[in-house]
This record gives C-alpha cells, sequence and structure tokens, in this order.
C-alpha cells in the first residue's frame, strides 16, 4: 500500500487531531516542561551544589569508607557484650512497640471497617483519627517521647507503637474489608451472634493477613529501630551515634555491617515464617 | 397431618421489586418440599425470609402456632439453629478445618468466652465426627475446608446442618454449583436426612427433573408469588411452560443437569 500525498492531505482534513495536538494543549506542555526544568536547576542552584563540592565530597568519603579495613573486631568479652547489647535492645525495642501498636489497634481496625461498623459517620471519624496519627513520623515521635520520658527504649518502644496504631488500624481494616459475606452468612443461618460471626467467620480470613502484616512491619521497625537509637533512644542505633561523634569510624563500619546482617537474617526469618503460615489453618484460628 | 410451617401472606420488598408477594403456604412436618421457578422469581428470599436472615416486609411466619416473625435476639437465634440452612455457595468457612465448621451448627448454645475461644466438649466433637461420618468425610476432617471439592463441601454443610439437631432443613440451590455425581450424593444426603431423621426438607432447585426424583411435593413460583402447588404429577407440560416461558422450555430440558439420570445409572 502506497499513500501519496494527496492522501496524506485527505487524512489532515477528516481527523487533524491525530497529527497534531491542538495549540492549547501544545503551549500547556511547552509550560509544563518549562516548569519542571526551571523548578530543577533553580533548586540545584539554590543548594549550591557544585561539581567542585561534590568532587571534594568523594575524596572524603573514600576516607572514610577506607576505615572498613581492615575491619575492627571486637576483642573483650565487656565490649562484645555491650554491642550484643544494643541489638538485642533494638530487637526488643521493635518486637515490643509492634506487639503493643498492634494490641491497641486490633479493636480500633474493627470500628473502621465497613462491614463491620455500618454508622458511616462515626467509621469516617474513626478512619481519619488513624491518618492523623500516621502523620506523625516515628522519628519525630520519638524526639518527643524522649523529652517526656527521657533517654532509653521507653521512648523509642512507645513511638514505634504509637505510630503503629494509625499503620496497624489501617491495613487490618482493608484486610477486614477484603472479607468473604459468604461465611458469615453461613454462621448466621446457624445461629450465631454478631461476635460469634465476627470470631468464626471474619476473623479466619484476616488473622493470616495480619499475622503476615505483623511480621512485615516488625522487620521494618528493626531498621526504624537503628534510626532511633540514633536520636538518642536506646538500641544499636545508640552506640553507632557515640562512635560516629567519637571519630571511631573503624568501629562504626563494623556495627553498621552487623545491623545490615541483622535486618538480613531478620527479613529471611519473617519470609519464611509468612510462607508457612499462609494456608495453613493452624494461623487462622 | 399438622401443620408446622406456615407462612401467612409474607412479603418482602427491595426497593422497587416485590421479590416475595404475599405469600401462603402451609408444610407439614417431614415433606419433602421442593421449589421451583427461573432465576429472580423469590425462592431464595423465600428461603431466606423463613430463616430470618432477611426480615419480611409484611406478613407471618409461624412454626408449630408460634410467630417467628417477632422473634429477637436469643429466641432468634435459637429459631435459625432449628432451621437450619444449606446454600449454593455452601459458605463454609474455607480458612477453618472441616471439623470446626461442622462446629459451628453448634454455637447457637454457646457463650460468649467459649466461642471465642472456639473451645467445643468432646461431646460435640464427637457428634460432629459422626455427622461427618454419615458422608464418609471422616478422613477429611482436619483438612482446610477450603481444600475441598464442591461436592464436599456442600456435604460438610449438611453435616453442619445437621449438629444443629434441626426440624427443617432449608436448601437453596444446593446442587446448582455440582456435577451430576455430587449432585446425586447431596440430593440423597438430603433425602435421608428426610426419610431417617424426620426433618422437613424445603429445597431450591433450578432443575425440574430433580424436583419431579426427589420431591413429594413441588412449589413453583413465578414474580414472587406462588403459582403451582401440588405433587410431581400435576406438573404437566403446560404449567412447565407457564414457570419458566415458553422460549425457556427447549433449552431447559437440554440445559439441567441430570440427577435422575444418575441416580438411575448407579
Ligand atoms: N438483597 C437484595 N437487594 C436487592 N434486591 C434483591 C436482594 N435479594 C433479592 N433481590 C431481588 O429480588 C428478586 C428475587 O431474587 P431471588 O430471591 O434471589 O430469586 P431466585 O432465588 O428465585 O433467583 C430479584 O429481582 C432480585 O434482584
Ligand atoms: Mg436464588
Amino acid at each position: 500500500m502506497s499513500i501519496s500525498d494527496e492522501d496524506i492531505r485527505a487524512a489532515k482534513d477528516r481527523i487533524p487531531l491525530a497529527f497534531r495536538d491542538p495549540p492549547a494543549v501544545l503551549w500547556r506542555k511547552r509550560l509544563l516542561w518549562l516548569a519542571f526544568i526551571t523548578l530543577f536547576a533553580w533548586t540545584i542552584y539554590d543548594f549550591d551544589i557544585t561539581p567542585e563540592r561534590i568532587w571534594t565530597g568523594l575524596g572524603r568519603l573514600g576516607r572514610v569508607l577506607s576505615f572498613m579495613f581492615p575491619p575492627y573486631i571486637w576483642k573483650s568479652w565487656a565490649e562484645i557484650a555491650e554491642i550484643l547489647n544494643g541489638l538485642g535492645e533494638t530487637l526488643a525495642m521493635a518486637f515490643l512497640g509492634t506487639v503493643l501498636g498492634a494490641i491497641v489497634a486490633y479493636p480500633l481496625s474493627f470500628l473502621g471497617a465497613k462491614n463491620i461498623n455500618r454508622l458511616s459517620f462515626f467509621r469516617h471519624g474513626i478512619r481519619r483519627s488513624y491518618d492523623i496519627i500516621r502523620a506523625f513520623e516515628t522519628l519525630i515521635l520519638a524526639l518527643i517521647f524522649i523529652r517526656a520520658f527521657g533517654l532509653g527504649p521507653l521512648p523509642g518502644v512507645l513511638a514505634i507503637a504509637v505510630s503503629e496504631v494509625g499503620t496497624f488500624a489501617k491495613l487490618f481494616s482493608e484486610a477486614l474489608e477484603n472479607t468473604s459475606e459468604k461465611p458469615v452468612d453461613g454462621v448466621r443461618s446457624s445461629g450465631g451472634s454478631r461476635m460469634q460471626q465476627i470470631r468464626f467467620a471474619i476473623s479466619p480470613q484476616v488473622n493470616p493477613v495480619i499475622l503476615s502484616i505483623l511480621l512485615y512491619n516488625f522487620e521494618s521497625n528493626v531498621r526504624s529501630g537503628t534510626i532511633l537509637g540514633i536520636v538518642g533512644a536506646g538500641g544499636i542505633g545508640f552506640l553507632l551515634s557515640d562512635r560516629i561523634s567519637a571519630y571511631r569510624w573503624n568501629e562504626a563500619w563494623s556495627i553498621i555491617f552487623l545491623i545490615i546482617a541483622m535486618v538480613y537474617v531478620i527479613d529471611w526469618l519473617s519470609g519464611l515464617i509468612r510462607a508457612r503460615l499462609i494456608g495453613k489453618s493452624e494461623g487462622a484460628r | 397431618m399438622p401443620s408446622t410451617l406456615a407462612l401467612t401472606s409474607l412479603s418482602r420488598h427491595f426497593g422497587e421489586t416485590c421479590a416475595v408477594d404475599s405469600v401462603s403456604l402451609s408444610i407439614e412436618t417431614g415433606q419433602f418440599v421442593g421449589v421451583i421457578g427461573r432465576s429472580g422469581a423469590g425462592k431464595s428470599t423465600l428461603l431466606r425470609l423463613i430463616n430470618r436472615l432477611v426480615d419480611p416486609s409484611s406478613g407471618i411466619i409461624s412454626f408449630e402456632g408460634r410467630d417467628i416473625t417477632a422473634l429477637k435476639g436469643k429466641a432468634l437465634r435459637e429459631w435459625r439453629r432449628d432451621c437450619a440452612m444449606i446454600f449454593q455457595q455452601f459458605n463454609l468457612v474455607e480458612r477453618l478445618d472441616v471439623l470446626t465448621n461442622v462446629l459451628i451448627g453448634r454455637i447457637a448454645d454457646h457463650g460468649f468466652f467459649s466461642s471465642m475461644a472456639m473451645h467445643f466438649s468432646d461431646e460435640e466433637r464427637a457428634m460432629a465426627i459422626q455427622a461427618l461420618d454419615r458422608f464418609g468425610l471422616v478422613p477429611q476432617a482436619l483438612q482446610r475446608a477450603g481444600t475441598l471439592s464442591g461436592g464436599q463441601q456442600q456435604r460438610v454443610a449438611i453435616a453442619k446442618a445437621l449438629v444443629q439437631n434441626p426440624k427443617i432443613m432449608l436448601a437453596d440451590e444446593p446442587i446448582a454449583s455440582l456435577d451430576p455425581m455430587n449432585a446425586t450424593l447431596v440430593m440423597d444426603g438430603l433425602k435421608s436426612i428426610n426419610k431417617d431423621d424426620g426433618i422437613t426438607v424445603l429445597v431450591n432447585l433450578h432443575t425440574l427433573d430433580t424436583a419431579r426424583a426427589y420431591c413429594d411435593r413441588i412449589v413453583a413460583m413465578r414474580d414472587g408469588q406462588i403459582f403451582f402447588d401440588g405433587i410431581a404429577a400435576q406438573l404437566t407440560d403446560d404449567v412447565v411452560r407457564d414457570i419458566y416461558g415458553i422460549a425457556g422450555l427447549e433449552s431447559f430440558n437440554e440445559a439441567v443437569t441430570s440427577t435422575q439420570k444418575f441416580a438411575v445409572s448407579i
């Protein structure tokens, strides 16, 4: 099939927009590109990001990295115990924060689920309260709680717990809303009360999902737990920031590697557990 | 014969639609009654009204002279236990094991704490295993209900209904999602409950020959109303044509999954 100029002209006459955007659209596109490029260039200019600064920074980065070698190895038991204690404290903070958050979020999530709480204005109020809690970053909560409760693991645990209340309540209510109503009918038709319908028909559907969410967030809380330590809320992060401020970079690197190893192991373990829970009736009970 | 279940001018509207339109019906103890009618005729709504899963807009349901329509709370839950119901989609809790699903038939008598702990007595467990045994499902007792075939799930649902010690059994198109062999097993199960345990059975069916093969009495619904009520022999082609509409008849006779043929060949 060959196309002559005549054909092209005819097609352009029939559907002009197939060949060229209308002027308004064209100008809008150009303006958007211009705005995007201006913003990009201006932020680089305003932060004074120059090749020179990048270059000198890279040089110093090399020096910091060079402290990795030879790796620092703790020799006395007292030193090792301090590090292990820090790692354990971070794990314990993540564990306690996750569990406390879940205990508070669990009942709240029922109030936020459409298929359970049918009073829509009440439900929406509850849902907004989840959003408000979630708007507080864990780190900010930790800073506030450190001021109130003093340095150490307690403010870290509270920060994790409070921020998880919002996240868990939201995720749990979504899991509740994704349940099938058919088993509910089945339980209701046998004479089950509303509580029994929830216990026998709904919770077996959500429990495996909730367990999986718990494990996943425990993992991510182990990570955020180290950050919280850096601002003074106990755990391995506290030791890390201590070594960094004392310019003991070789030791700091060893701690960083230990943290990475710990997070990796937790990831792997919880992945294993989650895979086992899915599809088992014990997990549903 | 004593008239046990009586519906008097029972109606249920959903907005503009009148799903069940002043139905009056009286069903004697021990009958095996089939309800037929095309899709949307109001069969499911009628059964759900009797079990009180749906509240009537008007009319009265009574059982052994007692008004069921006004029941609330504990009395309502006890009524639901007494008139067990099984569904086309089985409505089991797929993630729980088969035994626990059967034990759900006992929860109307359970208090708050034993329910929350999912605790059942040894007596109840033995009862559930006996019920499963009737349908050859003991080997599957500890399996997750969701892993069973449709036919097995429906028989679990019947076992669950049985441990309720019901007086009536309602079945809403119990074989519509099953292959002919499983359909026969399920219908035979219902028949045995009716004959051996003397439980009244009221079953919605989408296949005419199944209704003819199993039911003492056939009730046909059309647009929410009772259109025919009699024995199978009275269900002539003319009546059938009116129930399903003329166009429906030919495709109907071919499309039906015939439990009867199967029952004969077994
Ligand atoms: N929960 C409901 N909400 C709105 N309409 C409904 C509901 N249940 C049933 N209906 C309507 O009532 C009519 C009868 O439905 P149904 O009892 O399911 O008929 P059948 O079981 O005979 O197919 C249909 O028109 C259906 O759309
Ligand atoms: Mg139906």
